[in-house]
């Protein structure tokens, strides 16, 4: 009896469950999740109601994109029809089977109109799947109040002393997120390591990688304990660190705040000549799958719009990020705004985000590996073969 | 005979809906999750994949490593710690809110359960910046007006297993302290009366009166507890382990572990057969547990 019930209600449950697989689409409405900044989200919608006022266009802000794009992704019901995010989930995405290759939904050769750069970042597996918005990287940002232009270290060396100087109670001559793998990349870069190959190999060459941790440890001792975005940010802000490497991202409150914001070129490493090269990002629209076959027209549409140059004109001089469209650079505005300029010439010397799905467990290995060596304090080369032997176990496990 | 089966029918129709309920939010969760750990769901396998049986099981067992039995460890110490002293605690203001003559005591009530109005993430990140950072920090505000160093509270295993226990106990009392103030007040006061006419104290009263009184009543709340924290994610997470905000301890419960080491590949079928095991343990932990519970009272 009791079991004839439960299969009874086990299929009830599936009925109920199949049921709300066949919702309608409205051929005529677009949503797109982003996780960015109200600035830029605000003159993307404004600018795309405006220009396609016969479709119904919403962006939403989602928090934790990537992690409801994994449950989601294929689900028309509760998946959006296109997303904004940087260029480094798309291996992941592409791979799980919910991106929409982008050049078949663009007019022919479109994608020559944007800076290199960012649509080889955009390219998984020799196929194109992101439309370039604009692009992010780490600057090298001092407040002209405490560190004055020529006061401005050139090498690594120089802020060593700088940061010696200046360090004290209250008081930091430069703070950065240490111990978190987007920052800690430049480091390695400068050293000419890799936290992931092209091919997926993990720290192609370990040596590069060891170096630039042990070389940075010294770097972290002046610099507080604490390294997660909210405290580096608010000891730049309050005017306790006089420098900081940092993303575009902290420009409008710091300007805000009343600091005397300077730009300059990142610190180049004494022991091989190489600047700190940080990490790109693209930001950039995708289409899901779900969406490209059945609102076609529409999403056609909201990208043709998308690749006008006013949108990357509009955004860089909302929230000074740097245009991916190349022709955006030919407007005077864009080209007198030392934020977006910096950007661009660092853009030069920046590496772009691996896309691989590997990079994805890679974070995780990077953020213990610093754990370890900058806080918990333990030997560069024990921390190392614990973090080699960790991303080898994670990425065999992915498969 | 023919009655009885009409009752039963009668039954089952009347507690159907809850029954229903329960499949949906508790057991289908667990019957889907299993069914994926017999699969090879993983980012190369998302729409396509295929049943490939007991696979992910053998290699699950190499997630429950030494790492794994430390965590596994500091997870029953946490839990231990935290019962005791939410016990001990919640009887403690429980019974000072039922003290006759007390003035406010509806104002007490209600601070008492203010931790447990605010969202779980909120007060524990609140906790974070506002209580322990080390450079804004409260506790860092009093060391610098005692003129003492500065403290790194959540670096080092044993000072973040303080700092997570107080940050849980914080939001975890209201609730025990709820239970326990009804249960205090269903004693009837004769018993009280009666003793104190006897010449009892205090202590005596407690040890004959209160406690066993009380303790049908807290027995479920009290299990409850002992699972959710147990299975405690939030708190150690969000507190030391957060991607980006890791703070040095290497203090692990048995799901930041599990975390840390399956469920960020992505690898569904893998993951799930890890919370499947992880999901027997805890079973086995409750029948144990359950069984002891109906042996005493």
């Amino acid at each position: 009896m009791k079991k004839l019930l439960s299969l009874l209600m086990a299929a009830m449950l599936l009925l109920s469950l199949a049921a709300c697989g066949g919702q309608e689409t409205d051929a005529g409405s677009i949503v797109i999740w982003h996780d960015k900044e109200d600035a830029v989200a605000e003159v993307l919608q404004n600018y795309l109601s405006e220009a396609l006022p016969e479709y119904t266009i919403t962006l939403e802000k989602k928090t934790s994109l990537t992690d409801s794009l994994k449950l989601v992704g294929n689900d028309p019901a509760g998946a959006p029809d296109m997303f904004i995010f940087a260029h480094d989930k798309i291996g992941l995405f592409a791979e799980m089977g919910i991106l929409a290759p982008i050049e078949e939904l663009l007019s022919e050769g479109e994608l020559e109109n944007y800076l290199p750069m960012t649509t080889e970042a955009a390219t998984y597996k020799g196929t194109v799947y992101q439309l370039p918005l604009y692009f992010e990287t780490l600057l090298f940002m001092y407040n002209s109040k405490y560190m004055t232009p020529e006061m401005v270290p050139e090498t690594t060396e120089e802020l060593y002393a700088y940061m010696e100087a200046n360090t004290g109670r209250d008081r930091f001559g430069f703070v950065e997120q240490h111990s978190t793998a987007y920052y800690s990349a430049a480091w390695i870069h400068g050293f000419g390591g890799e936290i992931i190959s092209a091919d997926g190999t993990p720290f192609p060459d370990a040596q590069a990688v060891k170096d630039a941790l042990e070389y940075h440890l010294k770097f972290v001792q002046l610099m507080p304990g604490e390294t997660e975005y909210s405290t580096v940010n608010t000891l730049f802000l309050e005017g306790k660190a006089d420098s900081t490497i940092g993303g575009p991202w902290m420009v409008p409150s710091a300007r805000e705040a009343g600091i005397e914001l300077g730009i300059a070129p990142m610190p180049v490493v004494d022991a091989t000549g190489e600047p700190l090269a940080p990490y790109s990002g693209v930001q950039g629209v995708h289409v899901l799958t779900h969406a490209a076959e059945s609102k076609g027209e529409a999403v056609r549409a909201v990208l043709e719009a998308l690749t006008a140059p006013e949108v990357g004109v509009e955004l860089a001089l909302a929230s000074g990020c740097a245009p991916a469209r190349a022709e955006c650079y030919d407007d005077e505005a864009v080209a007198n705004d030392e934020l977006v300029q910096s950007m661009r010439t660092t853009a030069e010397i920046a590496i772009p985000m691996p896309n691989l799905p590997e990079m994805d467990v890679m974070w995780t290995v990077m953020s213990n590996l610093l754990t370890d060596v900058n806080l918990s304090g333990r030997g560069v080369d024990e921390s190392f073969d614990e973090a080699m032997a960790e991303a080898e176990n994670l990425i065999a496990n992915m498969k | 005979m023919k009655k009885r089966t009409k009752s039963v029918l009668v039954s089952y129709l009347v507690s159907g809906p809850s029954l229903l309920l329960i499949a949906l939010i508790v057991v289908f969760p667990i019957a889907y999750t299993f069914f994926i750990s017999l699969t090879n769901m993983s980012v190369y396998h998302w729409f396509d994949f295929t049943v490939i049986g007991l696979d992910n099981y053998w290699r699950a067992l190499f997630v429950f490593d030494s790492g794994f039995l430390s965590a596994l460890l500091a997870t029953v110490l946490w839990t231990a710690v935290n019962m005791l002293i939410q016990l001990a605690a919640a009887f403690l203001l429980a019974s000072a809110l039922n003290i006759k003559k007390l003035r406010l005591r509806k104002l007490y009530k209600t601070l008492l359960m203010f931790p447990w109005a605010m969202p779980g993430y909120v007060s524990i990140l609140l906790w974070k910046t506002g209580v322990f950072n080390s450079e804004f920090g409260l506790l860092n505000q009093w060391m610098e007006a005692l003129g003492r160093e500065a403290v790194r509270w959540l670096s080092t295993d044993v000072s973040a297993f303080i700092c997570c226990t107080v940050v849980n106990l914080w939001l975890a009392l209201p609730f025990m302290i709820m239970i326990m103030d009804g249960a205090l007040q269903s004693i009837d006061s004769s018993y009280f009366e009666s003793a104190i006419l006897d010449g009892a104290g205090w202590l005596k009263r407690t040890r004959y009166i209160t406690i066993p009184s009380i303790k049908p009543i807290i027995a479920p709340a009290v299990i409850i507890t002992v699972f959710t924290t147990f299975k405690q994610f939030d708190v150690v997470y969000l507190l030391t382990q957060q991607m980006g905000a890791r703070t040095g301890s290497n203090f692990h419960t048995i799901l930041t572990y599990a975390y840390e080491n399956a469920f960020v590949t992505n690898n569904y079928g893998y993951s799930s057969a890890i919370s499947i095991i992880i999901f027997a343990l805890m079973l086995v932990f409750s029948i144990r547990f359950r069984l002891g519970g109906e042996g005493e009272t």
